[in-house]
């Protein structure tokens, strides 16, 4: 007796909503930034992409005002991703090279360091301005 | 195919790897072929290695923990967890009760997404994509929850020396039972599709045999063994984390699907079983996780200077998905330490390769190797070759050599 | 007759270009069917042109171990015998381009020839895949010609039995369904043989659980894992056209109807209205055949592969001709 039980489950799913996550635009747009220009103006359209949960560990953001120049975030970063800048006695992230793990959020003594939401990271320039958090 | 006259087929080299399709990570297999029945094997590990223990000797414990995390993405909390387990024995560090249950949970979902991860693969391997697909659609409900839980999908980066880093909320709670809601009904259909299913039967069952002797004698692990009939799960034999309290034993295939026989549709039945596991074990921890710390040491720079001051030798060892993972590690009064050693659980497993696919269709290949859940990833560790040949090593030289292998790490610092 | 020859040119050029098309919508349909079926969003339809757009723009790549002229030719002999079988089916209910020039024995040995142009081609390739690949291909080759054969020789019979003259021909089998000429038990029978041909269209197309020969997982592409740019477009198109030919097949033996004879419509409509209730019923084949069988089914071994055909469905058929044969001998008596 050959038993196929996956067979109805297909043929359920031929009359379903399919279970992907769209991409956010159907085709690639020749540049990306003025793409998202766009949408913020309102002229093109997006499919939202899928809500980050909260306490996501994304982009690091910085605090210079609260920042003491403890070096303390160095030593806890596994992937160097922070340079302490001697003259001003307060640090720079290099994006490219953190690997999120939020370890500096948990050492520094002044809370300067949060990991905010934002995911959509990628660059061309390694050293562009987006890459650099100072 | 030109008659009886002709008994003996031409042998031919098929090689499989490093990058093919049926693998989902590289190793060089080379197989000789006799038709389409494989008469032997060879496989040459080594195509993953990254140097991880050698970052691993040049930075402070603390920062190897998010090392560890990235040693293989599928076995996200496993490698973290052993590591920290053999610092906390080295350096004298009690965990709080509250920080072992969300370990334990946390390792727990791991589980239920690695062996999801794996059901879809196999059935990939067999041709069966639908079933890839649907397996890997239930599998999003866990990792949604990990990034809830953790603030990441495959690096979790929770585990600390001396507990975890998050707490489970009490907003938390509802969406984990949801979660464990939805795999308790989902699991009976999964078990549907892939057991019942003749074709999976047909590809899998009397194939891939591992029996109870070669697997005691080759020294598997995990899952892989357990199909086979080995009773052996460290959390039952050696309990770390909350398992001491909770009532975990090895899952053997049942006598219903007519007991342990060693082939690859006995290793998909203890996968599945498992995640049945795994969901009652993440049930009774939010049950009875008692409140409290989280956290040994909450202020980084003390625990950092006590990871300093740390000497000794210590093993930390876990239930991977696949079976156990051991690290060593050597703290000597510096900041890194001076040895660092990871087994992968996969490591254990490579060499039940060889009696399972010796006599065994070439269209089996992909199936068998992916039934021990092969994690090269993990595996992958400095490979030395001393004069470029293969040869045989016996126990008596294998004996000599570990000896001296500790001779040198007992004498250098 | 030369303006007999110019017409059949013309019918021959018109049948390739509907052939071409009609797989490229095939190919088309069956991939977003079965992403639906798999909760996928699936490709656009036209998917099929984009790809082999862009085959067609690569570099066409001999591998030094190959023969080149016989690596280069197999594609090239396989897309034009497998257009040369639509000439002698009835596409959308149109007589067959060249009809009286041969019949369903001629369709059937036809069907041999890409099969054994896809083994040339893989035995050229010089890699053990594709040499692997070419050897379970021929296997499978013999394996479902059985039955093939036993659904063919049946419906012959039958119309043979019944006083038709050439029975071989698809023009007379168009013109005289199976299911009007057979009683009660003749119907299970010929109900059993149209799902043994429904069966070996897998094989003849290699699709899962038959694709064997092509096995991603395990042989990397088995035989075709050495072909890239044009020669790869080429054979793709082959298993395009491949499709079309053996639903048309299907839909000539056991669903020859044409929507005008029951429809009343004007007569320049009419061709019109066929050809697309030919194609609703090819598409329609092709789903139940390819696209749902694919998604649900793991891959066979060759053995199985083997023994499934010469077994199981020889048996089937067979019994469905005896069958036939039964309920023919008492409508006799």
């Amino acid at each position: 007796m050959v038993r196929l039980p996956m067979v109805p489950e297909l043929l359920r799913q031929l009359f379903t909503k399919p279970a992907t996550n769209a991409f956010p635009a159907r085709y690639l747009p020749p540049s990306v930034t003025e793409f998202l220009s766009q949408v913020a103006q309102g002229t093109a359209a997006i499919t939202p992409p899928v809500p980050v949960p909260p306490k996501f560990r994304g982009k690091i953001a910085y605090d210079r005002e609260s920042c003491i120049g403890c070096t303390l975030c160095l030593k806890v970063c596994p992937a160097h991703a922070i340079e302490f800048l001697p003259e001003t006695k307060r640090v720079r992230i290099y994006v490219t090279q953190c690997i999120f793990c939020s370890q500096c959020n948990d050492i520094c003594p002044e809370g300067s360091l949060h990991m905010t939401p934002e995911f959509l990271l990628a660059c061309e320039n390694r050293y562009a301005e987006t890459q650099i958090v100072e | 195919m030109s008659g009886d006259n002709v008994k003996k087929s031409i042998p031919y080299t098929v090689p499989i790897g490093p990058v093919h399709p049926a693998l989902k990570e590289p190793v060089m297999f080379t197989f000789q072929m006799e038709g389409e029945v494989v008469r032997s094997v060879d496989f040459a590990p080594g195509n993953t290695h990254r140097g991880i223990e050698w970052m691993g000797m040049r930075r402070n414990p603390v920062q190897i923990v998010h090392l560890t995390d990235r040693i293989c993405g599928i076995c996200g909390i496993v490698h973290s967890l052993s590591f920290a387990r053999a610092v906390e024995q080295i350096a004298e560090i009690e965990v709080p009760p509250r920080a072992d249950y969300i370990r334990t949970i946390m390792h727990e979902f791991e589980r239920i997404q690695s062996h999801l991860l794996w059901a879809g693969v196999a059935a990939h391997e067999l041709g069966f994509d639908s079933l890839f697909y649907l397996a890997w659609r239930v599998r999003e409900q866990s990792m949604d929850l990990i990034e809830n839980i953790t603030g990441n999908r495959v690096n979790y980066a929770i585990v600390q020396i001396g507990g975890v880093r998050r707490d489970i909320s009490d907003d938390q709670r509802p969406l984990i039972e949801q979660g464990l809601t939805y795999y308790r009904g989902l699991l009976d259909q999964m078990k549907n599709v892939f057991l019942n299913d003749s074709t999976i039967r047909m590809r899998c069952r009397d194939h891939g045999l591992l029996s109870y002797r070669d697997a005691q004698l080759l020294c598997a692990i995990g899952p892989t063994a357990r199909a086979s009939g080995v009773a052996m799960d460290v959390r039952h034999d050696y309990p770390y984390c909350a398992y001491g309290d909770l009532d975990v034993h090895p899952v053997l295939p049942p006598q219903e699907f007519g007991g342990p026989k060693g082939d690859v549709y006995d290793r998909i039945i203890v996968r599945l079983l498992e995640i049945a596991q795994s969901i009652d074990i993440i049930q009774q921890c939010l049950d009875t996780m008692p409140a409290g710390e989280i956290l040994w040491e909450k202020k980084m720079p003390k625990l950092l200077l006590t990871l300093k001051k740390a000497q000794g030798e210590a093993i930390g060892r876990v239930e991977a998905p696949r079976g156990e993972c051991m690290h060593y590690v050597r703290m000597d009064g510096n900041e890194a330490p001076a040895t660092w050693k990871v087994k992968a659980s996969s490591y254990s497993n490579l060499m039940s390769w060889i009696p399972m696919l010796k006599g065994e269709q070439l269209a089996d290949i992909p199936i068998i190797v992916a039934s021990i859940d092969p994690c090269m990833s993990c595996t992958d560790r400095v490979a030395v070759i001393q004069g470029g040949s293969a040869g045989f090593l016996t126990k008596e030289e294998l004996t000599r050599l570990s000896q001296k292998k500790t001779r040198r790490l007992i004498q250098c610092r | 007759m030369p303006v007999d020859a110019l017409w059949t040119a013309a019918g021959a050029v018109l049948v390739a270009a509907f052939g071409i098309l009609a797989a490229l919508f095939l190919l088309g349909i069956d991939r977003i069917v079965t992403a639906r079926m798999q909760a996928r969003i699936g490709p656009p339809l036209s998917q099929p042109l984009t790809d082999l757009r862009k085959l067609f723009s690569k570099e066409n790549v001999v591998p030094a171990n190959a023969i080149p002229w016989l690596f280069n030719a197999a594609p090239v002999i396989a897309l034009a015998s497998v257009i040369t079988i639509l000439f002698y089916i009835p596409v959308g209910g149109f007589p067959p381009v060249l009809s009286g020039g041969g019949d369903l024995i001629l369709v059937m040995f036809l069907l041999t020839i890409p099969a054994l142009a896809l083994v040339a081609g893989g035995f050229s390739s010089g890699s053990p895949y594709a040499t692997v690949g070419a050897q379970r291909e021929m296997v499978t080759m013999i394996a479902y010609e059985f039955p093939l054969a036993v659904v063919i020789i049946a419906i012959a019979w039958k119309l043979a039995a019944s006083g038709i003259p050439l029975p071989f021909t698809l023009a007379s089998i168009q013109a005289y369904p199976i299911w009007g000429l057979v009683g009660p038990l003749g119907m299970i029978g010929a109900l059993i043989l149209f799902f043994v041909l429904l069966i070996v269209t897998p094989a003849e197309l290699s699709r899962i659980p038959f694709d064997t020969p092509e096995a991603e997982t395990e042989l990397a592409g088995g035989i075709l894992v050495e072909y890239s740019g044009k020669n790869l477009a080429l054979f793709t198109l082959t298993q395009g056209v491949k499709t079309v030919v053996m639903a048309s097949l299907a839909v000539a033996l056991f669903l020859p109807y044409r929507l005008s004879a029951v429809l009343p419509a004007p007569a320049i409509i009419q061709p019109v209205l066929d050809l697309l209730f030919f194609l609703f019923l090819v598409v329609l084949v092709a789903f139940v055949s390819v696209s749902l069988v694919r998604v649900s089914m793991t891959r066979f071994r060759i053995n199985q592969v083997v023994s499934v055909y010469w077994m199981y469905f020889s048996l089937i058929g067979i019994a469905g001709m005896l069958l036939i044969i039964a309920d023919h001998l008492l409508g006799v008596a």
